[in-house]
């Protein structure tokens, strides 16, 4: 693997670059590799593969850096594809490293593939018996709750089984790595769709070159078009369909549009406002479109009995206007599924929605036809993606936003842009070098927040936004990030982006270490002597249920709080006794959670010991 | 309007990392003093470079590991220094004449985060001394990017202690007018870039720099002894169970030539020579122009101090025999006041 990233990072500026851009690329190529060995013999203890990643990561953002910036460059769509096609290729054994397996759907969709494979049907109930002989490396897997079931008994999977036909040749040539090897392909398509239509809607070739590796190298593109999810699909055939309609060409919107429905049912609310905007221009394209809106829904309709497969047609209702607020706000800022902290490029496509007639008209076309889609999205309890990479139901979308930031690159801070590419290569080699923390539990913190709390002692979790549990951040977070997104990625004649980051990140950062006002039992600065995680890590639907920490006799927890009256949620079935910074306090037994007043007399660290039962302790909020 | 908000730049970012310290270290505790220059840099050449400034504050909050975070404030203010010596900007008096390497303002950032830091030890008259005689030199050899690296190595290995140590740069500001002008980018890059990523122990890199070209072994546990043998004292110590060499170093050795002997190890007849070990403090600022004692062949020393005040104590490893029970000997030819420190034995875990 190592000698196959050495021959990619040596290929990638051949691709590209030439004359005096290589020799200079060379130039820095060498220089970095100078400084890799000596950091090397002067850390004897740092993880190998972490160091292999960040070199590995490093180099590319270098190469990026002269693809963006230098003077003799040699680029089309083509020749990002191949690019985008060498990267990706080095990038899926990283996400099987060792003992990392699929998760979330990727084994379900892998399991019909190989059903389709081997069996030639969609049956998954021998796959299930025989795991022990699939690619899967699951052997914990089982019918997912809600999966339709056939007349004979028949166990057919919820997911639509068009990915894994696609994924089919590539099983059979190269099993796990051959279906991942599909997925990657059509990233690759996706990259060349995308530069192609940038190139359509008048994006210079500067703000492509550009615009291109923070795209195509960047979450959440890379981690679905190295994995096994339908979203990179999806986003081709979106591109292609976009690009189809803006053609007037039915020989590319057509088939498109029906990869795009066929993939995921949810994307029906994508196609409809594309087909009503061929409507506009060809009355007859009409029924065309209606055919291959319905094709989805008749293919379920055969395998499962019921058109709308597990969903309902009652989800198309509205939902309570809260719950749109709280899914929008969780998009734009949640530190663990939001765009700032997960995919911070496509605020500059955000920010192009404020220069909405200055940009391409595919842009504006885009995004019309992808507020259907995320209108119903908001409002559903796993707006967030649930078990996934971040951001996945937004990844079909980011072509669109990658036009946009495109189109006004030149409108944009150089330091908002230093900004979000260095806080990407961060994410990009945390993501590689450890894919299975690329799924997070969905509990209010985010890695970052966790990690250093962890190491210090101290609630910096409460720094970033969440609306998964909100805190005090989520609507601190709402303002700050409309605000970044009007006024910080804008370019003025002084640009203090960077030096205004630096403050509010050491701000915070300060912050952070003083005791706060609310405490959270489950998180990962509380330091904790005995007791068990509630509900247990990989509960269906955690999200939902009032996480906490249950304490047993002997247990106890420690944390940082500050002085004043306090009120604690918790729960106990058989009564419980604790004691909490030098006093007693008796939980009386209730099926409901109490609120429990208590005193913290100084600020500092405090104790929390459970004398006698056993109480399951949610939070603590002080009185202000 | 334009110098204005590059000052209000410099001062945000030096209040961030002010507000971001949180370890004791000298080094740490310039941070601000590093937001001035990596900003001053970036106003001279490229203004993205600004973004090792959240990048230190990062370093800062999340590396407790003091060795990686003080590398890793190396590694940004590396690539920001040889960022802006790899850069070009056009003359602001004549700006159709080509294009001109920010000089001057690299040697001063690199010269004053090399020697200026611990703050508190700075001989201002003498470093202000020595920073006009580096300017100088980058100015006689034309302000290119060599002209630049020549200056800052010149600084670096001049230890301005005592006074007369200032003839090197003077010497090097005489010969350099009769140099002609070269550019030589990268290799002055290359070179300005490597001793900027060990500011945080310049004066190691200074007076030892071998040392940061070897292999950094795991720390490992000692077993101590701390003996010190006059010449022809001698010292008999049972050998622990998983020893892996024996360290030793010199006292009052520092004038002492490489090969001289300064005692012996029994059975085995193991000579210890300088070489296999130095004098203790032999590599301190005030004792280096002194010393002649080369770095140890297998140097076990610790790094102790930081910026221009960090030197390396003249421990070095020695094999042992193999023998449960060694006996040590110092060499009868050791001067009056000079001894053998056996300071213990390193373990395998």
């Amino acid at each position: 693997m190592i000698l196959a990233t050495l021959l990619g990072l040596v290929a990638l500026p051949l691709l590209a670059l030439r004359r005096r851009t290589l020799v200079a690329y060379w130039g820095v190529d060498v220089a970095t590799w100078l400084l890799a060995w000596l950091l090397w013999r002067r850390l004897p203890s740092f993880d190998p593969y972490l160091g292999c990643v960040v070199i590995a990561v490093v180099k590319l953002a270098t190469f990026s850096l002269f693809l963006a910036r230098g003077r003799d460059v040699r680029w089309s769509a083509n020749r990002a594809a191949l690019i985008a096609a060498v990267v990706y290729a080095l990038t899926i054994p990283a996400m099987l490293r060792e003992h990392t397996v699929i998760d979330g759907d990727e084994p379900f969709y892998l399991l019909i593939t190989e059903s389709i494979a081997r069996d030639f049907d969609l049956d998954l109930a021998n796959q299930y018996r025989e795991l022990a002989h699939s690619e899967v490396g699951r052997t914990d897997l089982g019918p997912q709750f809600g999966d339709p079931t056939g007349a004979n008994g028949e166990q057919y999977s919820r997911h639509e089984p068009f990915l894994a036909l696609l994924m089919v040749p590539g099983y059979a040539i190269g099993g796990l790595h051959g279906a991942m090897a599909v997925v990657a392909l059509f990233g690759v398509l996706l990259v060349r769709s995308t530069i192609r239509w940038m190139e359509d809607e008048g994006v210079s070739d500067d703000a492509a070159r550009a615009v291109f590796p923070l795209f195509a190298f960047a979450p959440p593109v890379l981690y679905y078009a190295t994995r096994i999810w339908p979203e990179v699909p999806a986003a081709f055939f979106f591109v292609e369909a976009l690009r189809g309609v803006r053609q007037q060409r039915m020989k590319r919107w057509l088939p498109a549009l029906f990869g795009l429905v066929m993939l995921k049912l949810r994307f029906v609310l994508v196609a409809v406002p594309l087909v009503l905007f061929l409507f506009r221009r060809r009355p007859r394209a009409l029924i065309v479109g209606a055919l291959v809106i319905a094709a989805p829904l008749v293919v379920v309709w055969l395998i499962t009995g019921s058109a709308t497969n597990v969903h309902s047609w009652r989800e198309i209702l509205p939902a309570p206007a809260p719950r749109y607020v709280k899914g929008l706000f969780g998009l734009l800022t949640d530190g663990m599924s939001g765009i700032p902290f997960q995919a911070p490029f496509y605020l500059l496509g955000l920010y192009a929605i404020t220069r909405w007639k200055e940009t391409p008209r595919g842009f504006r076309m885009g995004l019309i036809a992808a507020s259907l889609y995320i209108l119903y999205l908001l409002p559903r309890p796993e707006w967030f993606g649930g078990w996934a990479p971040p951001l996945r139901y937004l990844v079909f979308f980011m072509p669109v936003l990658a036009l946009g930031a495109a189109s006004v690159w030149d409108r944009i801070s150089r330091g908002a842009i230093a900004l979000v590419s260095a806080w990407t290569i961060g994410l990009v080699i945390h993501g590689v070098a450890h894919p299975w923390r690329l799924f997070h539990i969905a509990n209010g913190e985010n890695l970052i927040g966790e990690w250093l709390s962890a190491r210090h002692h101290a609630d910096f979790s409460r720094l970033f936004p969440s609306f998964i549990r909100e805190n005090h951040a989520a609507y601190i977070g709402v303002v700050v990030v409309v605000a970044v997104i009007v006024f910080g990625v804008r370019r003025y004649k002084y640009d203090l982006a960077i030096p205004l980051a630096s403050l509010a990140l050491a701000a915070g950062l300060a912050h952070a270490r003083q005791p706060s006002s609310r405490v959270e039992f489950e998180d990962a600065h509380v330091i904790r002597e005995g007791g068990d995680l509630h509900p247990p890590y990989y509960t269906m639907m955690r999200f939902a249920h009032r996480g906490g920490w249950v304490v047993h006799e002997g247990n106890s927890l420690s944390f940082l709080a500050r002085k004043g009256e306090w009120t604690l949620h918790a729960i106990t079935g058989l009564g419980a006794t604790i004691e909490l910074a030098g006093h007693a306090y008796q939980i009386a037994p209730s099926d409901t959670y109490r609120a429990i007043r208590v005193t913290i007399p100084e600020n500092g660290r405090v104790t929390l010991r459970c004398l006698s039962g056993s109480v399951n302790l949610d939070r603590m909020d002080r009185d202000d | 309007m334009k110098q204005l908000c590059w000052v209000v730049a410099a001062a945000l970012s030096a209040w961030a990392c002010h507000l971001a310290v949180q370890h004791a270290t000298p080094v740490d505790r310039a941070l601000p003093l590093i937001a001035v220059a990596v900003t001053l840099l970036a106003a001279v050449s490229y203004p993205s470079l600004m973004i090792a400034v959240p990048v230190l504050i990062v370093a800062e909050v999340a590396l407790p590991d003091e060795g990686m975070r003080l590398l890793a404030f190396g590694v940004a203010v590396a690539i920001v220094h040889c960022g802006a010596l790899a850069s070009r900007r056009r003359p602001r008096r004549h700006p159709g004449d080509g294009s001109e390497t920010p000089a001057f303002p690299v040697c001063v950032t690199a010269v004053v985060l090399l020697r200026w830091i611990p703050l508190g030890s700075v001989l201002f008259v003498r470093e202000v001394l020595l920073l006009a005689l580096c300017l100088g030199i980058v100015y006689a050899l034309g302000r290119t990017p060599f002209a630049v690296a020549v200056g800052v190595l010149v600084a670096l290995f001049t230890p301005a202690m005592p006074l007369r140590t200032l003839l090197l740069p003077a010497l090097v500001l005489v010969v350099a007018f009769f140099v002609p002008k070269v550019q030589l980018a990268w290799v002055s890059s290359m070179a300005v870039g490597l001793v900027m990523l060990f500011f945080a122990w310049s004066g190691v890199v200074a007076r030892a720099f071998p040392y940061f070209l070897r292999d950094t072994r795991p720390a490992h546990a000692r077993f101590l002894v701390h003996q010190a043998l006059p010449a022809n004292a001698s010292l008999t110590l049972d050998v622990p169970p998983g020893t892996r060499a024996l360290i030793v170093s010199g006292a009052n050795v520092a004038h002492l030539r490489r090969g001289t002997p300064l005692g012996r190890i029994e059975p085995g007849n193991i000579d210890i020579r300088i070489g296999d070990a130095s004098d203790w403090g032999y590599t301190r600022r005030a004792a280096f122009y002194a010393a002649r004692n080369p770095l140890p062949r297998d140097p076990a020393g610790l790094i102790r101090d930081y910026g221009y005040e960090a030197w390396l104590d003249g421990a070095g490893r020695v094999p042992l025999p193999g023998a449960r029970t060694i006996h040590i000997v110092a060499d009868a030819a050791l001067p009056q006041g000079a001894s053998l420190q056996v300071e213990g034995f390193e373990l395998e875990r």
